[in-house]
């Protein structure tokens, strides 16, 4: 309207020149990595969602616990009945989540199994998050990656290693592929990569389906939609109880921090996912950075593709990706978009996930209950006002700020 | 209406924004209030309009304490507000974006047209405001959208009128015609605070004048104060508003514009058949009201925006087809004119901003790997050099002033070796203290034998820097004058009275910046 | 520090304030804790015997209302009939399976039935490595099974038959069609035998009654057992193509197409369980349901491990042992025809007459 261009920077007045004490924002946003009291209110934050979600959990197990609710009915002639069985049942729960996630060597290395996975697909969501491209394409990337790790492991005739190095590299580029496209997609033609990922979801899971209902891909005398496993020789080797892919998880999120933190092309992704104007204004090619961000977040879905195919020697079928793609999502959210925090966000993930079957297994405890802390965890994490509030970490209202803005001044 | 403020203070956590500020508003008076950037005086007035709650003191309406829940009451208790950014409907008549929001109706919900329509047209005959009710809003000049402006808080029977930088978007001519008609809602008895940072504006008009700093109000001055007096109210210590510099030594002709035309994607002819040439050793001054063409300008300067037809040449070489990268990298240094739009990423400290178009040279990094300790070295020492106000090198820019925001583009852009310099308004929004000091940079880079090409919608700017004024609007340059050329007639061109064309309607030239 | 007090303060209210909520829901809970008991009250509970039957689901889960929840209602039925006590993980993907089994194996199961051909490896390995527990496997059989290792198959091409039989005898427009879920073969199963019985038909009556949606090799399929809106569609298309009875073999999905026939006015046949207790309100058009007997098969297995019977010798459902059959007619069949099927059934069970 006004041909006048609003002056943009956020910087009400309250944040007058550098060398005044500014409000806390500024550091809420923005935890420095090098400044470990400015991930405090991050760290905290996390660890009451992970509480109150808890809480809530534990509400939920003895709801559905048949002698607690039994013991309800009579709640005030026996309230002590009531709260042993209430107990009972939230010890039971929890403890069965504890020991069955990380109780002994043996279930440690599931769970980090288990995490490889979330961990690597995470990654990528974290990796085209910074570069301000929100990929829901994680499943589609995996099922490329499957399709290329798959058909390499159990077609080819390869010496053991040399077999698996083929077999990983194929995975990991199908999935760059097949994520560089989305890429390509929006840099060419602005085509959004939102729309564009969760509808090459759905084309790789007809590719699958479709491959899987040919021969090539089928067990020789069977026709189910599952293929045959991988060959031993294209599996991962075991380091101290885990597979190798466990460790190429570690290896990637360093790797990727690495990218972010300390590269040129990590400054490109970094800079234009923040803002993409003044990247294009400082000679950065926008386009190519969207391509690579994507090619790269593809390559991480890749490399989580193979560990269940060639970590868990898991035969492909049109199931196999399950979730993991879209818990990737949650990952990287809760993890921030950084690497250590996707890592740890990835290994929470996957305690639930190992942690919520013995709980199944012992305490009875639905499978929803894993499912639900989840959810509720990355709920308050997502929702950082209603922990606050919680918590009255803040009690100066966030809404003065916002009002102050574009008041030129 | 007379309007008290009593101690008045906000804090924001820790932080003071306004520090028990006392002020009294007579009756038809015009209150000038000065102050830098950020000194507080949005915060002032966004507590007197009702957005924010104060944390101590008063408001004083003809001797009773009031409290503004809101906007809405302190439009009952008479307070107007005209803002920066107009809020008005550009698809609305006039009357219509009058009415908004109590909307007059004749049972049934029909809208009363013809009563709004009256009130305009009574309103605009008693303060010689000449706006039309029926016009669209979108058909009509900046400076007349303001008056709607006005005329909407007049017609709340607003007592006093807070004018919120009025004269920021407006032509010389406008300023003219808006400080005579402050002076008719003066006379008829509405008091206005007119919030400012303008010298020349506030003692060509002001009664009182109060000047803010670090929310403060450090002293009142009548307006026969000095320019200089003021200024150092405002910014605390001595400044000098006339910029020092030698007569400039031009040289070769190092950049040169012929013919050049761009077609905005809506079809409209932004920039029309632009001849220009900028030489070493020279600042030419860009002046014009914003929006009649510089913006596509200096966007085509540096190949973000593909020209449709005409050539660009830089040293004698066809630059036309170059995107940003290789006009970077040919020597062009360039300071757009929003630095939180182009200049800088808010979220990346001082230290990454600092080498954002540079972070890919050998300096900075080998291979794909950063050079973090090059990095570092760099931002101590450009922090040092333009005097860079930040916490620490890893502090956000987003966090910064606005001054020091535009230090860090400047000091980026200064810091390797340049051809020629394209600063699009490289002082808005900026502080006095860091205006001199971004103005004698860039007479520096001059004296390097750069050529140096300044677009501002600030005249005084223009007068204080270049060495040559071309003057643009309507796509068009429609004059180059040298420096001694007279305000009047500058503001002439500006308002197209050169061109041959009618005045300003509006549609060609409202262009997004 | 401040904010960890603050903390605990704040999660010990949230346990009083859901502690309180809890309190106020005791309607509720009366309702809940009463409903299962009416539910399972039909035969008196066994006594309960030290024995644990387990299962474990394939990445559908227990509420599939299909495969999963017919096996799943076959250990709760022995849990009922025989005592025996139960554990169950639902898997939520395919790589967990191995997992999963061997959570159930630490859990002291001694038996353990899982759903589905996907879990085929994972439970050859956890049998290997298990040798005193039994494992069932629906739906998949091996060609050479470990001692601990049963396979539960079913013809279902049996019954199928008479029901392809009995739609090509009830069409009146001379079109019938089938759909599937998925072309895997214990779906196409249904639908070849779903096809020779519309051949028999033609055959013997000198009929040309069309059989839409599977031809012998290809055919209609939903690619999803989920997704009800597509099994509407294929239906709908059929229907439109003059089919006046569908099959549909499609799971939940087949809903859909049972809408479809209701929608149209026309005959269904649904699969797997008896429609008219499991799909009631779709009651009215369905001529008969291919029931398929997993929940039987299932106990059966888990009696035979309690008992010691168990072996590795592969289930298969007949209609001679009742593991497929046809549910009770629809009353507008003709007893001709009534007749004609139950000869049909009659030929099948003693071998004179062979379906492929």
């Amino acid at each position: 309207m006004s041909p006048e261009t609003p002056e943009q920077a956020p910087a009400p007045e309250e944040q007058a020149t550098g060398t005044d004490p500014k409000p806390e924002e500024a550091q809420v946003e923005r935890a420095d990595p090098r400044n470990p009291v400015s991930w405090l209110p991050t760290l905290v934050e996390t660890a009451v969602a992970i509480a109150v979600a808890l809480v809530i959990g534990a509400l939920l197990v003895v709801l559905s616990d048949q002698d607690a609710l039994e013991a309800l009915a009579y709640l005030f002639t026996y309230p002590a009945d009531f709260f042993n069985a209430a107990w009972d049942a939230i010890w039971s729960s929890y403890s069965a989540l504890v020991r069955g996630s990380v109780g002994s060597g043996d279930r440690l290395a599931t769970t980090l199994e288990r995490a490889a996975p979330l961990i690597c697909a995470g990654l990528g969501v974290s990796l085209a998050f910074r570069a301000g491209l929100f990929n829901i394409g994680a499943t589609g990337q995996m099922v490329f990656g499957f399709l290329a790790a798959g058909y390499v492991g159990f077609t080819w005739d390869l010496p053991p290693v040399l077999h698996m190095l083929v077999a990983l590299v194929a995975g990991v580029v199908a999935g760059a592929l097949y994520g560089g496209l989305v890429g390509l997609l929006k840099a060419r033609t602005g085509a959004h990569e939102v729309i564009t990922t969760i509808m090459f979801n759905y084309l790789a899971a007809s590719i699958l389906l479709y491959a899987l209902s040919k021969d090539a891909f089928q067990r020789p005398g069977s026709d189910n939609t599952q293929s045959p496993p991988v060959a031993d020789s294209a599996t991962f080797g075991s380091v101290a109880d885990v597979h190798l892919g466990v460790v190429l998880a570690f290896l990637a999120a360093g790797g990727v921090w690495w990218l972010l933190e300390r590269s040129t092309l990590g400054f490109e992704l970094r800079a234009v996912g923040s803002n993409p104007d003044a990247s294009r204004t400082a000679g950065m090619n926008v386009s190519k950075v969207f391509t690579v961000g994507m090619l790269l977040a593809g390559a991480l879905a890749g490399l989580a593709s193979t560990m269940q195919v060639l970590g868990d020697q898991s035969s492909l079928s049109p199931t196999l990706a399950g979730n993991i793609g879209f818990d990737a999502i949650t990952v990287a959210l809760l993890g921030r978009a950084t690497p250590l925090g996707t890592v740890l966000a990835g290994l929470l993930f996957g305690a639930l996930s190992v942690g919520g079957v013995a709980m199944q297994a012992s305490a009875g405890t639905p499978k929803e209950l894993a499912q639900v802390l989840q959810a509720l965890i990355v709920l308050f994490v997502a929702a950082p006002a209603l922990v606050r509030g919680l918590t009255r970490m803040r009690s100066s209202a966030s809404g003065s700020t916002v009002q102050a803005k574009g008041w030129g001044g | 209406m007379r309007l008290e403020i009593k101690g008045l203070t906000k804090r924001f956590g820790s932080f003071t924004a306004n520090d028990s500020i006392d002020l009294t508003i007579e009756p038809g008076e015009i209150h000038c209030l000065l102050g830098e950037n950020g000194a507080g005086k949005s915060t002032l007035m966004n507590m007197l309009y009702g957005l924010l709650d104060p944390t101590e003191g008063q408001i004083v309406v003809d001797g009773e304490p009031v409290t503004f829940a809101s906007p809405r009451d302190a439009i009952a208790a008479g307070i107007g507000m005209v803002h920066q950014h107009f809020m008005l409907v550009p698809v609305f008549s006039v009357a219509e974006n009058v009415m908004l929001g109590r909307e007059h109706t004749r049972g049934l919900g029909v809208l009363n047209r013809r009563k709004a329509a009256e009130t305009v047209r009574e309103l605009s005959s008693r303060y010689n405001l000449a706006v039309d009710p029926d016009a669209l809003i979108e058909d009509l000049p900046v400076g007349v959208q303001q008056r709607v402006e006005i005329i909407k808080a007049l017609s709340h029977d607003a007592k006093v009128l807070i004018l919120d930088e009025p004269t920021a978007v407006l032509t010389p001519q406008e300023i003219d015609e808006l400080m005579e008609i402050m002076r008719e809602l003066k006379r008829q008895g509405t008091s206005i605070i007119f919030i400012t940072h303008k010298l020349r504006e506030v003692k060509a008009v002001g009664d009182k004048i109060s000047v803010i700093r670090r929310g403060k109000v450090v002293g009142t001055a009548p307006p026969t104060a000095s320019e200089t007096e003021l200024a150092e109210m405002m910014v605390g210590r001595a400044v000098q508003l006339v910029v020092d510099k030698e007569p400039a030594n031009v040289g070769e002709e190092v950049l040169s514009v012929e013919n050049l035309t761009v077609v905005d994607p809506r079809g409209h002819q932004v920039l029309k058949d632009v001849t220009l040439a900028a030489r070493g050793g020279e600042v030419l001054g860009i002046a014009g009201v914003q929006g009649n063409g510089q913006t596509e300008l200096v966007k085509a300067l540096l190949g973000l925006v593909r020209p449709d037809a005409g050539t660009i040449r830089l040293d004698g070489e066809d630059i036309t087809r170059h995107g940003p990268r290789e006009s970077l990298d040919a020597g062009i240094g360039y300071v757009p004119e929003d630095r939180s739009h182009d200049g800088y990423v808010g979220d990346f400290s001082v230290r990454e901003n600092l080498i954002l178009d540079l972070y890919r040279t050998d300096g900075f990094s080998r291979g794909l790997a950063l050079r973090l300790d090059a990095i570092e070295q760099n931002a101590d020492a450009r922090i040092k050099e333009f005097d860079i106000r930040t916490e620490s090198p890893e502090t956000p820019v987003r966090s910064l002033s606005g001054g020091n925001q535009q230090k860090v583009v400047v000091a980026r852009e200064f810091s390797r070796p340049l051809k020629v310099l394209v600063a699009a308004q490289p002082t808005r929004g900026v502080d006095v203290g860091s205006i001199e000091f971004i103005h004698k940079r860039i007479v520096a880079e001059r004296d390097r034998g750069t050529a140096v090409v300044i677009v501002s919608t600030e005249l005084d700017e223009i007068y204080a820097l270049a060495d040559r004024i071309a003057v643009m609007y309507d796509g068009r340059v429609v004059g180059v004058v040298g420096p001694e050329t007279p305000r009047e007639e500058i503001g002439l061109l500006m308002a197209g009275a050169g061109a041959g064309t009618t005045a300003a309607t509006g549609t060609d030239t409202e262009v997004e910046a | 520090m401040k904010k960890t007090a603050r903390i605990a303060a704040v999660v010990s209210i949230a346990a009083l304030t859901l502690a309180a909520c809890g309190e106020r829901s005791n309607d509720e809970a009366d309702d809940a804790s009463s409903t299962p008991s009416a539910s399972s009250s039909a035969p008196a509970p066994a006594e309960q015997v030290d024995f644990k039957a387990c299962m474990v689901s394939d990445s559908g889960g227990f509420d599939d209302k299909s495969f999963n929840q017919t096996s799943h209602d076959g250990m709760e039925n022995a849990a009922t009939n025989l005592g025996v006590q139960t554990g169950e993980v639902e898997s939520q993907s395919d790589s967990e399976y191995g997992d999963n089994i061997e959570a159930l194996v630490s859990q002291g199961c001694n038996s353990i039935t899982t759903v589905g051909f996907l879990l085929g490896d994972a439970t050859l390995a956890a049998a290997k490595k298990h040798k005193d527990v039994d494992f069932s496997i629906v739906d998949f059989a091996y060609e050479k099974a470990p001692k601990n290792v049963k396979g539960l198959t079913f013809n279902t091409n049996e019954n199928s038959f008479l029901a392809g039989y009995l739609a090509a005898a009830t069409s009146e427009s001379g079109t019938v069609g089938t759909l599937g879920g998925m072309n895997i073969p214990t779906v196409t199963i249904f639908m070849e035998g779903f096809r020779q019985g519309v051949e028999k038909y033609n055959e013997d009556e000198g009929a040309d009654v069309q059989l839409l949606g599977w031809d012998g090799k290809s055919g209609s399929f939903t690619d999803d057992f989920e997704d009800k809106t597509k099994g509407q569609a294929i239906a709908e298309q059929m229907i439109g193509q003059g089919a006046d009875v569908v099959f549909p073999v499609a799971g939940p999905a087949g809903l859909g197409a049972l809408q479809a026939a209701k929608d149209a006015d026309v005959d269904a046949i649904w699969v797997d369980t008896d429609g008219c207790v499991s799909a009631a309100e779709y009651c009215d058009v369905l001529l008969t349901s291919v029931v398929k007997a997993m929940d039987v098969a299932v106990e059966e297995a888990i009696a035979a491990s309690l008992n010691d019977e168990f072996s590795n010798e592969v289930y298969v459902g007949t209609l001679e042992n009742g593991g497929v059959s046809l549910a009770d007619l629809s009353d507008d069949v003709d007893s001709e025809v009534a007749d004609k099927i139950e000869e049909l059934k009659e030929q099948i069970i003693s071998g004179e007459l062979e379906v492929k």
